[in-house]
């Protein structure tokens, strides 16, 4: 069995409680009636005395009165005085009873004192000298464990009710001190069930707002870890599903006409189609490993650097892809300053051959593409589809393409940006993007002369 | 034997498995992206859609739950995820490229006879070949094969125009661990062409093996 801790502090105080209680309880009731007992005993003392000091007074009197007076006579009508009023009286005179009105016989010495349970009922025996008689007084003191009962039942049902009362409000009390404290284990079951949204109650300014403060902050931290964690995983993801993409389908084509040239009867025309296929797909995986080792040897080797006059690549980009442009009805422009940089000829026309293409590519028809350069940066400039700020932060990442589907009907496997992303790279450069879906895109090549 | 679309928007793999599915009988009818997928599936004429999941407009992943007609998802992507996802949305199979031929024709094969409970019977020359209870009949007169023969029998017909190596007829008939020899398949054979008479049908193959074409 789970005891949760406010059962455990309400078990705990209760039962300290009603230790405490019942033990005050007990012991003022057995003051209390110590209490009654002595004075009843007390009283029982003095009213002894009284009658023994009356009983002596009565006996000289009546003895000095003369002979033939029988001090039985005085003892008969003190008892019969006395018993209505709950005292009975015997007398004795070495050793024999003179006179007795007890309801049974009581054995005492001289001078003592002690309760005796007659018929069920409590007596106080005294027992002393009264004129030369041993006089035994015994009293009814009924009264005194009625008292008693009295007293034991009222301090008995009152310890009820006040233990009933403690325990209830007791339970309220720490049902709600210990609320915040179940909210904060629902709330660690939500987490632990993958809920993250979720955060603690932070209300009040006790240790649980402070724990719960703290708790949420650490949800926070996690929260932040994961996502970034997923991230990167759903990157990762995404680089592998790409690649197996860009990958797999020129092998399946390559596969499957090979194994279709192999299995059936086909004509002189099949063969040929097929053929081709197998070319022109095997020519595209050669180029996509070309440019997956050109990135990667530029990233191993730092490029043969020499004085390279920007504008003319520019130009020669912007010559090379007339060609292309004119095709899909684009106008291609180069509006160079002359700048002189330190580069690689080469690397650079690849690298603005590589944007020019993409610009053109971006554009509809009766598009236009602009390349500009000036002291510090270079940009290519069209006024096609423009990408969305998300698309922007992956365009370097190898393997992207914005068109979720990989047609490759335009566009390539997705590495351009890449090779041209360590291209600038190795000159010291950095590409910024600007776009807006729509209106067109901006690429700049910002370097350091 | 069967009507089916195919969604693919690589062009040369949307050829290539038409030229397949149309050698062993199928009639194909070809769709390049998303939107004209859903649309053709939906005129219901279709026993199966042959999807690729990554297609231009509309995902394989979202037409699948549009229409009611059997599919079997072709994809390149490989995660265990993603397989789960196709299966979870009700595609009848999964394929992933780079894909053998003769795996498509046969999970093509075995879907439709799942879904439409495909023809049980095959009839070419006068033979009839019945599937459910394994009889084959020239001319209207019973032919009796041993059980291996049948099966190699109706190997070829499911692969009907596609050579077979001795290989893979070992594989598709004797199953994997048969580890005798492929002359076996070499006697089976030509007990086949002589008990049917369809050796002008049943040719062999230089280098690779046997073709039934019809």
């Amino acid at each position: 069995m789970k005891i949760r801790f406010w059962q455990k502090t309400y078990i705990l105080t209760l039962i300290l409680f009603l230790v405490c209680l019942n033990a005050g309880i007990i012991s003022l009731t057995l003051f209390t009636h110590s209490r009654s007992v002595r004075s009843a005993e007390e009283s029982a003392g003095a009213e002894q005395y009284y009658i023994a000091r009356s009983f002596e007074r009565d006996l000289e009197d009546m003895l000095a009165l003369g002979e033939g007076q029988s001090p039985s006579l005085l003892m008969t009508s003190y008892g019969t005085y006395y018993a209505p009023r709950g005292v009975f009286l015997a007398f004795e005179r070495e050793g024999k009873t003179v006179f007795s009105s007890l309801p049974e016989t009581v054995e005492a010495k001289n001078g003592t004192l002690f309760h005796k349970d007659i018929g069920g009922v409590r007596h106080i025996v005294i027992c002393s000298e009264a004129g030369g008689y041993k006089m035994i007084f015994v009293k009814n003191v009924e009264s005194l464990d009625r008292e008693f009962h009295a007293l034991t039942l009222t301090y008995v049902l009152t310890a009820l009710g006040v233990s009933a009362l403690l325990a209830a409000v007791l339970y309220f009390v720490l049902r709600r001190l210990s609320r915040p404290l179940e909210d904060l284990q629902k709330t660690t079951e939500c987490i632990e069930a993958g809920d993250f949204s979720i955060s603690a109650d932070e209300s009040g300014k006790d240790e649980f707002a402070l724990l719960a403060h703290s708790f949420n902050s650490m949800i926070g931290t996690i929260k932040d870890q994961m996502s970034a964690l997923e991230e990167n995983a759903e990157k990762k993801q995404m680089l592998v599903d790409n690649m197996a993409h860009e990958l797999r389908t020129p092998l399946t084509v390559i596969r499957g006409y090979a194994e279709y040239l192999e299995r059936a009867a086909v004509s002189e025309e099949e063969r040929i189609s097929a053929s081709r296929y197998i070319v022109s797909e095997a020519e595209r995986l050669t180029k996509m490993s070309e440019i997956l080792l050109d990135t990667a040897y530029i990233r191993e080797n730092p490029p043969e650097m020499t004085q390279v006059s920007l504008d003319e690549v520019l130009r020669g980009t912007a010559e090379r892809l007339s060609g292309k442009a004119k095709e899909k009805k684009v106008e291609i422009v180069c509006e160079a300053q002359e700048v002189i940089l330190t580069g690689n000829a080469l690397l650079l026309s690849m690298l603005f051959d590589n944007l020019a293409d993409n610009a053109i590519k971006a554009c509809r028809e009766g598009g236009r593409v602009v390349l500009r350069c000036s002291v510090g940066s270079a940009s290519v400039e069209d006024n096609g589809k423009g990408m969305s700020s998300e698309e922007l932060l992956h365009i370097t990442e190898p393997f992207f393409r914005t068109d979720k589907s990989r047609s490759r009907a335009e566009g390539g496997a997705g590495l351009g940006l890449a090779l041209c992303k360590n291209i600038a790279e190795a000159h010291g450069a950095k590409l910024r993007f600007e776009s807006e879906p729509g209106k067109g895109t901006k690429v700049f090549f910002d370097f350091t002369t | 034997m069967a009507k089916i679309l195919i969604a693919e928007d690589e062009r040369a793999i949307n050829d290539l498995i038409k030229l397949n599915l149309q050698l062993v009988g199928h009639k194909c009818d070809q769709v390049f992206d998303g939107a004209s997928a859903l649309e053709w599936a939906l005129s219901g004429q279709y026993d199966l859609v042959i999807l690729d999941v990554m297609l231009p407009e509309l995902s394989g992943f979202e037409i699948i739950g549009q229409i009611k007609t059997p599919v079997i998802f072709v994809t390149a992507r490989v995660s265990v995820e993603d397989r789960l996802r196709g299966l979870k949305l009700g595609a009848d199979d999964y394929i992933v490229k780079p894909f053998e031929m003769l795996e498509l024709v046969e999970r093509v094969k075995a879907v439709l006879r799942r879904t439409k409970g495909e023809s049980e019977i095959f009839e070419f020359d006068g033979i009839r070949v019945e599937f459910d209870t394994r009889r084959v009949y020239k001319d209207g007169v019973e032919v009796s094969l041993k059980p291996k023969e049948f099966e190699l029998l109706s190997a070829f017909i499911t692969n009907r125009n596609l050579a077979l190596s001795r290989e893979k007829l070992i594989e598709l008939v004797w199953n994997f661990d048969y580890e005798g020899d492929t002359r076996t398949v070499d006697v089976h054979v030509q007990k086949l062409r002589q008990k049917l008479g369809i050796t002008d049908r049943l040719k062999t193959v230089y280098k690779t093996g046997y073709r039934l074409e019809i």
